[in-house]
């Protein structure tokens, strides 16, 4: 599997007199992963749920790998192979583990509506090749052990892993991680870190990434770019970022650099 | 409660379930109906709260089902003890740790043997039974998109005002009212009308789950009563300019399956026949299998990539759709299913029933078939199942029962603790209040049991003891 690229250009959301994202364009590169930084209330969240068809931009076009997605429903832009995580965690709490990571796979199983009730056709065939694959993808989030815990009864950490093997059971070529590692601990938040390199080196997957945690952005990410009110404000190499006045006082606030 | 139960051992528990058996056989040789019931609840009570040795457990079932048969075969104490079978199979259905093959043969005893033992005896019980699969079969439907999808239809019983009508029209001379030269179809074509009434229904479902589901929660339940009201309107007025349904007389005379074969079967099995009991007997094995087949399309559903899409939808349809579930056809589908659940039965209910008015296919009909659900346990088999016998026992039996012994008393001219139950109004009579018994029951059960009688169960795979 290889990852796509993401190509947006000149988005704009308006929530009434509110300019949530404004004329963002950006690139994420086939196999790389960008991160995108702001201050709270930036438009990150915003910007993922435009990327995802939850929101319809109001002007601009995004494209994916070739195909333009401006505009679809976010169901057929999961299928496309977009896979996404929620800031604000967003798992089936009243199934179990392993359940939530099949709906993920839901439509790369291959069972028809006639099959799956007389239980006919391959469909315990296809039922324990996706169940196999869930268990796989557990494994590598090292959360096997619980497949069969409801997902409420997760703690927080685990819940966000659920989240990641939940995206990654559609088998997308592009995954967008919304603050992972918000709320986990030190050790936890260097685990992601490995489980994020991993998930580039071994699946080649394209990641953005929204991530408040500096130190985890700076070692992860291969390009970034800076929103603040909805505009993007900086982008380049993480060394670029991290020197951008600009991106110091959006931080910081003015004359923060020198404080 | 767990604290509690573990204070009694396991050698008393086990002792007074024995005693409490010995003490309902005693009471059924003396003839004794009151006492005999109540033993026979006491010991349920004593096996569900205070559960000795499962094998032990399944051998006092069995002797509980053996007695509530033959005090049913003998009319001693009423109906009452029809809902001691009931109960036998709510707890076997819950016993743990023992060989599947004697659950499976003791069950099958209990709706094989004891229910129709105990309805040859009484013909009414065979129409309890008969009632209480059909409503199971319609709940196990609207289970579907109430319990799993999480989508709140309020007007189900159009679907099964749709198969009810399919049948009864032409399986009536009421066809003649708009085909003249149209004949009457012959009862074998019943099994043919289910089928059909399982596309017209899902076909419905789907036609107005189009614009309904774009709604949600509330605005969905709206949407849905309306439309179930439009379809009950609709049978109540199509008498004329044309003839189709009959309006508020109904349609009579609607034919039933032909039985030859079936009664022939039953000659040579030697089996008691009457002409009465031959039909509720038919009825009540093909309910039985019907429930069977409904059963097993439900967990399989359940446990597919639908089943699990439509779950994901009821907890988080923006995470569903994020996971590429698409929304539109995967709430249609979960509508069609419902709706053809219960299309089907109105066929059988037709059919069975050899009548149907609009009556039947009120608001309140809707309102029932969604607290079976609701009482059972939403998404829960055997939960649904619990809440269709429960609420219609209570609706066909209890309250009417109650009206009845309240009635004698009137008549008797009893005196019940100082007053004469002859001067008791009129208007108490409990098969009237059954809205307000039912409204009570749902408020206690939202209050001690918010997740039904029989919860849903999912992840924990350990069984309860």
């Amino acid at each position: 599997m290889t990852g796509s690229s993401l190509t947006v250009e000149g988005v704009s959301k308006r929530f009434g007199g509110l300019l949530a994202v404004n004329k963002v364009s950006l690139r994420a590169e086939a196999g790389k992963i960008l991160s995108v930084i702001g201050p709270n209330g930036a438009g990150k969240t915003t910007f993922f749920n435009l990327l995802t068809g939850i929101y319809e931009p109001d002007e601009g076009q995004i494209l994916f790998g070739n195909r333009n997605i401006t505009g679809k429903k976010s169901d057929s832009i999961a299928s496309l192979g977009i896979g996404r995580t929620f800031q604000n965690i967003r798992l089936f709490s009243g199934m179990t583990v392993l359940e939530n990571v099949l709906v993920g796979h839901h439509n790369r199983i291959r069972t028809n509506y006639a099959s799956a009730i007389f239980r006919w056709g391959g469909f315990g065939k296809e039922e324990r090749r996706a169940e196999a694959r869930a268990h796989e993808l557990l494994r590598y989030l090292q959360l096997d052990e619980r497949a069969d815990d409801l997902a409420a009864n997760l703690s927080y950490g685990d819940q966000r892993r659920l989240e990641i093997a939940r995206a990654l059971a559609l088998e997308p070529t592009l995954l967008l991680l919304d603050e992972p590692a918000a709320g986990m601990n030190p050790q936890e938040t260097e685990d992601l870190k490995h489980t994020i390199l991993a998930l580039k080196a071994d699946l080649g997957l394209t990641i953005v990434l929204i991530e408040h945690d500096m130190a985890m952005v700076m070692t992860l990410s291969d390009r970034i770019t800076v929103l603040e009110y909805g505009s993007v404000i900086a982008d380049g190499l993480p060394e670029e970022v991290k020197a951008n006045p600009r991106v110091i006082e959006a931080y910081l606030g003015k004359g923060g650099a020198n404080a | 409660m767990n604290r509690f139960v573990g204070a009694v051992p396991a050698t008393a528990r086990l002792a007074v379930t024995v005693l409490l058996l010995a003490a309902m056989g005693g009471f059924l040789a003396l003839g004794w109906g009151a006492a005999a019931v109540l033993a026979a609840y006491a010991t349920l009570f004593v096996l569900a709260a205070f559960p000795p040795d499962p094998r032990w457990k399944l051998a006092a079932l069995a002797v509980l089902t053996l007695e509530a048969t033959l005090g049913l075969a003998s009319k001693i104490g009423g109906d009452l003890l029809f809902i001691a079978l009931v109960g036998v199979l709510v707890l076997l259905l819950r016993l743990p740790k023992v060989a599947v093959w004697l659950k499976v043969l003791l069950g099958a005893a209990v709706l094989l043997l004891g229910i129709p033992i105990a309805g040859f005896a009484n013909t009414f019980l065979f129409e309890l039974g008969i009632q209480i699969g059909i409503y199971s079969a319609m709940a196990l439907g609207l289970n579907v998109v109430v319990g799993m999808a999480g989508l709140l239809d309020m007007g189900y019983a159009a679907f099964f005002a749709i198969g009810a009508y399919t049948w009864a029209i032409f399986g009536s001379s009421q066809v003649q009212h708009f085909l003249t030269t149209w004949v009457p179809l012959n009862g074998n074509f019943v099994y043919l009308f289910m089928g059909l009434a399982i596309l017209a229904t899902a076909a419905t479902g789907i036609l107005i789950g189009l614009p309904a589901l774009r709604l949600r929660g509330d605005y969905l339940a709206i949407v849905t009563l309306g439309l179930g009201e439009v379809v009950r309107i609709l049978a109540n007025n199509l008498d004329h300019p044309l003839n189709l349904t009959n309006g508020p007389q109904g349609i009579t005379g609607i034919t039933k399956p032909p039985i030859e074969g079936f009664q022939a079967l039953l000659a040579a099995l030697g089996i008691p026949r009457s002409a009465s009991t031959d039909y509720q007997l038919f009825f009540y094995l093909l309910v039985l299998v019907i429930i069977g087949f409904i059963v097993l399309v439900n967990v399989n559903l359940a446990r597919s990539k639908f089943g699990r899409a439509w779950v994901a939808i009821r907890e988080d349809e923006i995470a569903a759709k994020a996971m590429g579930i698409p929304m539109v056809k995967t709430k249609l589908l979960a509508f069609a299913t419902g709706a053809a659940f219960s299309g089907a039965m109105g066929v059988l209910f037709a059919a069975q029933r050899g009548f149907v008015s609009p009556e039947t296919f009120t608001l309140t009909a809707s309102i029932t078939i969604l607290g079976m659900v609701v009482l059972g346990g939403m998404g829960s088999v055997p939960g649904v199942i619990l809440g269709a016998a429960a609420l219609t026992i209570l609706n066909l039996d209890l309250l009417k029962g109650f009206s009845e012994v309240l009635n004698t008393m009137r008549q008797d001219g009893t005196v019940l603790l100082g007053f004469p139950m002859s001067q008791l109004p009129s208007q108490v009579d409990p098969a009237k209040y059954e809205r307000l018994v039912f409204g009570i029951i749902l408020i206690l059960m939202m209050i001690f049991r918010p997740e039904g009688l029989i919860p849903e169960r999912r992840g924990s795979r350990e069984e309860e003891a």
